[in-house]
């Protein structure tokens, strides 16, 4: 069976775009909230979001026409872009029949939509222009992936919402290991949207001034965006063009909860890292640590810390959440947590989770790395995400071996 | 009918609507959670009709205490000042 | 590479609620466009045209029961329903010995335009811009209908939502399949949906072919698995997808057919019918020319589903298989369909089901 590996990494964040100053920025444990400009978010009680400020797609996209894009296809396929080119990828040198784009969300072109209602709120249906319809197809988020890299293999877009990122990997770990492809750019992208504050403002589920998960008072979410991608090889096709690699994709495992469309399953949570494991060949006693879909709700870092206590036992590896600086990015979450996991393989850290000040009694045994990157060996990382509709996905990444 | 009656039995459409069920299964002291199978999302969507219908902001820390009709009726008229 | 088998399906669509009525009168327009009906009855907003392809009788209440079922948009309803009929069509009973195995994969082009568009209308007109509501808020995410269904009908297999408008139900197709080759479930339920709104009638009309075809709705679910027991059964021989870059879109298209015989080992002559899958946003006849070029000059009988029920985007190719399955059996009913579709920018897919 082939094997699958990370060979670049392309985080466009409110913490930094590019590989280097992601890493940096994780490191150093930076917030990347600040109050909402890509809408006037006067009339809401919250109005903090995990923002791209200055987000600048023609500095990083070379063949895209930015004017016919929707803001989340822009942010796709500039991770990509950063991807391939850290990865040192010579597309040219590409089968491009055999390089495919898998790319997940939550929203899709949220922006677009936001603009094609405002419109026919003030004018009416017939006053929408073309040119925002033409926008709006979330299959766009891997068509501008394709586009902009010239890639003629597969361009899907997964809408599995808030674990899409995962489902994408996952996709393209099976693609690359039944040898359909050579490359896959594997990822997430959403954008901040009114719609989504509102909805998880009006489910109790946001919080006012910055994200602290695993900790007593956590409070809820901060709605972010960004993109993030990988570049995903096999192998032999990594090695024959001397690549640099981070990790190495052990495998995955995905389950649906089948109960309830929002609010999260401890027993199914727990069933699908069961089935990650198994999937991957790997123990829980090999895993070091857990990138956590830790939304800082209090639901949600109750149940999935119940769930890696009852797979792991009472002492579990430690599990940070980096929500906790780029806030919940969507589509693009269990996207960001895989670069900040094959990171902290291939540098040898733990990413912290920040705004952290009380430990919760009902947590006993989670170790959140609170407030400071931690240096550790790190050989295995698991990573988690959940997602409305009960959609679970984890990844399992590995050091190169 | 007095503007009280009226009220109630406004909410008990708006709260029997929200559990999926008819007005006439909606008693005054039927726990949602336990006889009517409502979760914490549909608690939550009874707090914001209560909000838009009646302009009346009730905050999600007192969800706990709107087990029924009538709990419910009580603290939207405490909330709203009603004095009828 | 192993064959799947459709072991049970479902179609709702303005023809009616099961398969053969979307057949039948295919069979019945021989080739003619149908003009759709007068629609204004199901939607409150203005429409492009008075005329649209919907399923007017439609009533979730009716076919699942109020509990459950009063916070689903139309796409939902329709997906859930779908899903229903097809495992009961399949024969195949879900229990806690194999729920784990059966999982869902629907094809989408972006969800529920009219639920996620309401939504944010709410946060424009309201007093406050937060005064939405909770209930609702899941029909704003792409996965909505998926999610339900597999609630409703206790599917705790792998689920997805792909997207892609005409081109999701391939993705949704190369999905299914992977699951199943990879050993993660045994049973795939696969489809696609999409739902007439005031929303889509407007988008469907600013396509580039939206001044020719109204705007229809409709869901079609296979239930797929393994190669075993395919005796009598139609098989999924073949599906391939891909992009063209910078206008290659056509190109695209006919390798992806090529690529598609290739797989299933047939010759342009095994086909026996050609589905393309006409939508608002790619017209019928680069699809055509396409797939005409990779069958080196063979030319099959023709099937275009939205002259029979109107633009149904995302759920179109779906539809057009479910029919396909379901014509009359005269003449040749033993060769092969071709499915093409053509989805936004390079976005291209094709695949070849045995009858």
């Amino acid at each position: 069976m082939r094997r699958v590996v990370v060979t670049g990494l392309g985080p466009v964040s409110s913490i930094g775009t590019g590989v280097t100053a992601f890493g940096a920025a994780l490191r150093a444990g930076r917030s990347g909230i600040s109050q909402i400009t890509s809408f006037d978010p006067s009339g809401f009680p919250y109005r903090n979001g995990g923002e791209v400020r200055d987000f600048d797609p023609a500095a990083w996209l070379h063949r895209l026409p930015t004017d016919r894009w929707g803001r989340s296809s822009q942010f796709a396929a500039a991770a990509a872009r950063l991807a391939a080119e850290d990865a040192k990828l010579d597309l040219d040198a590409v089968d491009r029949t055999r390089a495919h784009a898998v790319i997940g969300t939550t929203s899709g072109e949220s922006v677009v939509l936001e603009a094609l209602t405002a419109r026919l709120v003030e004018a009416g249906f017939d006053a929408v222009p073309p040119q925002l319809v033409e926008q709006l197809p979330a299959g766009r988020l891997a068509h501008a992936v394709s586009e902009e890299l010239g890639l003629r293999g597969d361009s899907l877009t997964l809408a599995t919402a808030c674990s899409a990122s995962n489902y994408a990997i996952g996709y393209a770990y099976d693609l690359l290991v039944s040898g359909e492809s050579d490359v896959v750019f594997a990822g997430g992208a959403d954008s901040v949207c009114r719609w989504a504050h509102a909805g998880f403002y009006r489910l109790g589920a946001l919080t006012e001034h910055a994200c602290a998960p695993f900790d007593r008072d956590r409070s809820g979410i901060i709605t972010g965006e960004g993109g993030a991608v990988l570049a995903l090889e096999t192998w032999e096709h990594a090695e024959a063009r001397g690549a640099h690699v981070y990790a190495e994709v052990l495998g995955y495992g995905l389950n649906c909860d089948a109960n309830h469309p929002v609010a999260p399953d401890r027993d199914s949570i727990a069933e699908c890292i069961r089935i990650a494991h198994r999937n991957a060949g790997v123990t829980p006693e090999q895993v070091d640590y857990i990138c956590a879909h830790g939304t800082g709700t209090p639901a949600n870092d109750l149940v999935e810390a119940q769930a890696v206590l009852e797979v792991f036992g009472a002492n579990p590896p430690p599990i940070s959440s980096i929500k906790s600086m780029i806030g919940h990015t969507m589509g693009a979450a269990s996207g960001f947590g895989a670069i900040a996991s094959a990171l902290a393989i291939e540098q040898g850290f733990l990413p912290p989770t920040i705004n952290w000040s009380h430990p919760d009694p009902q947590l006993t045994g989670i170790d959140p790395v609170p407030n400071e990157a931690r240096p550790a060996t790190v050989r295995l990382v698991q990573n988690n995400g959940f997602a409305f509709g009960g959609n679970n996905a984890i990844v399992l990444l590995g050091a190169a071996r | 009918m007095s503007g009280e009656n009226e009220r109630y039995e406004q909410l008990r459409e708006i709260i029997a609507e929200v559990l999926e069920i008819e007005t006439d299964e909606l008693t005054d002291t039927g726990d949602f959670a336990e006889e009517y199978q409502a979760d914490s999302l549909r608690a939550i969507e009874i707090l914001a009709r209560i909000d838009k219908e009646f302009k009346v902001e009730i905050p999600q820390s007192e969800l706990p205490e709107l087990r029924n009709l009538k709990a419910t009726y009580e603290a939207v008229a405490r909330h709203a000042g009603w004095q009828d | 590479m192993t064959a799947l088998t459709i072991n049970g399906l479902a179609a709702l669509s303005a023809a009616g609620d099961r398969p053969e009525a979307l057949a039948e009168r295919a069979t019945a327009l021989a080739g003619e466009r149908h003009p759709g009906v007068s629609v204004g009855g199901i939607v409150t907003e203005d429409l492009p045209r008075p005329e649209g392809h919907a399923l007017l009788d439609f009533d979730v209440r009716a076919r699942l029961g109020r509990r459950g079922t009063s916070f689903y948009d139309r796409a939902t309803a329709l997906a859930v329903v779908a899903c229903g009929d097809a495992l009961t069509d399949s024969g195949l009973t879900v229990d806690d010995t194999n729920r784990a195995r059966v999982g869902v994969v629907l094809g989408t082009t972006v969800g529920s335009l009219k639920s996620t568009s309401d939504y944010t209308r709410e946060t424009l007109v309201q007093e406050k811009p937060y005064l939405v509501n909770p209930m609702l808020f899941p029909n704003t995410v792409m996965n909505c209908a998926a999610g339900q269904a597999a609630i409703r009908h206790k599917l705790k297999g792998i689920n997805a939502t792909v997207t892609g408008g005409p081109l999701a139900f391939f993705n949704a197709l190369r999905y299914a399949g992977n699951a199943i080759r990879r050993g993660y479930v045994d049973t795939m339920l696969v489809g696609a949906v999409e739902e007439f709104s005031a929303h889509r009638a407007w988008a469907s009309a600013s396509g580039p072919a939206g001044g020719e075809v109204p705007a229809g709705e409709g869901a079609a679910v296979f239930v797929i698995g393994g190669g075993a027991d395919s005796a009598g059964r139609a098989t999924i021989c073949a599906v391939t997808t891909g992009y063209g870059p910078d206008g290659t879109a056509e190109q695209a298209l006919t390798d992806c057919v090529a690529r598609a015989l290739h797989v299933a080992g047939a010759a342009p002559t095994d086909v026996t019918l050609l589905a393309t899958s006409e939508t608002s946003t790619a017209g019928t006849r680069p699809q055509r020319a396409a797939a005409l070029r990779a069958l080196d000059g063979h030319v099959p009988a023709e099937f275009v589903l939205s002259r029979v029920a109107g633009d149904c985007g995302a759920a179109t190719p779906a539809l057009a298989l479910a029919a396909a399955l379901r014509l009359p059996a005269d003449g040749d009913r033993s060769g092969l369909i071709l499915l093409t579709a053509h989805g936004t920018d390079g976005g291209v897919g094709a695949a070849l089901v045995r009858r």
